[in-house]
């Protein structure tokens, strides 16, 4: 059987308290709640998402959270799988939503936000921090200068206690 | 933290797969490693300023 790979290939734009509107500047605070099965209605390739998101919810082993503008839930700004393992918090995928991403993005900010939040549960479920992920090739480098995250061998990437310290204490210090 | 260079397009690509055993073991490893460093590094610090 041929294993085909999965790599986390996103572009963290900006690392924000919250969501940022491109054009304006302006903030907006943010929720990060997991989702359930009606929201995958308008999460489909048809509508400009890369991945298969209503497959990624029915996995067994993985939670598929989503972020959305406070007051404004229904729409999805991005999601993220994650899994809790024995000693820390796996990434499965993370995607900003299709008018997130590009040159012509809405909101920067939703990968670090999304992110930052996998580490926050990573404390809460006593793993100090610890969340790992495979990265694109071409992207460790991105991920080690903006994250913080830890390059420990081919595509595998750990953010660490203190790295999470700090995505953590940017996102949701107050 | 200032604004990271953008590229002009993201693109993703997923087959899903889990971690191979190697890989969890691997990640394992490195955060009983990454642990252990950290806790020495403390206790020099408080030796230090004892």
């Amino acid at each position: 059987m041929v294993m085909k790979l999965q790599y986390i290939d996103i572009e963290i734009d900006k690392l924000t308290n919250s969501l940022e509107n491109v054009t304006t500047g302006d903030s907006f605070q943010t929720d990060i709640i997991i989702t359930d099965q009606n929201d995958f209605e308008f999460i489909t390739k048809k509508d400009g998402w890369l991945f298969n998101w209503k497959d990624e919810f029915k996995k067994p082993d993985r939670d598929v959270y989503k972020l959305t503008i406070v007051n404004n839930q229904k729409v999805i700004q991005g999601l993220v799988s994650l899994s809790v393992k024995a000693d820390h918090v796996y990434m499965h995928l993370i995607e900003s939503a299709p008018f997130n991403r590009g040159k012509n993005k809405v909101y920067a900010g939703v990968p670090g936000n999304l992110v930052a939040f996998a580490c926050k549960l990573s404390f809460q479920r006593g793993f100090e921090g610890y969340l790992s992920f495979l990265s694109k090739t071409n992207l460790i480098d991105h991920y080690e200068k903006t994250l913080g995250a830890i390059h420990t061998g081919g595509q595998l990437m750990v953010i660490n206690t203190n790295a999470a310290l700090k995505l953590t204490n940017k996102y949701f210090d107050k | 933290m200032g604004l990271i260079k953008e590229p002009r397009d993201i693109d993703f690509y997923v087959d899903p797969r889990p971690l191979t055993k190697e890989e969890e073991k691997r990640i394992s490893d490195f955060i009983k490693a990454d642990k252990k460093k950290h806790k020495r590094r403390k206790m020099i610090k408080i030796n230090t300023n004892a």
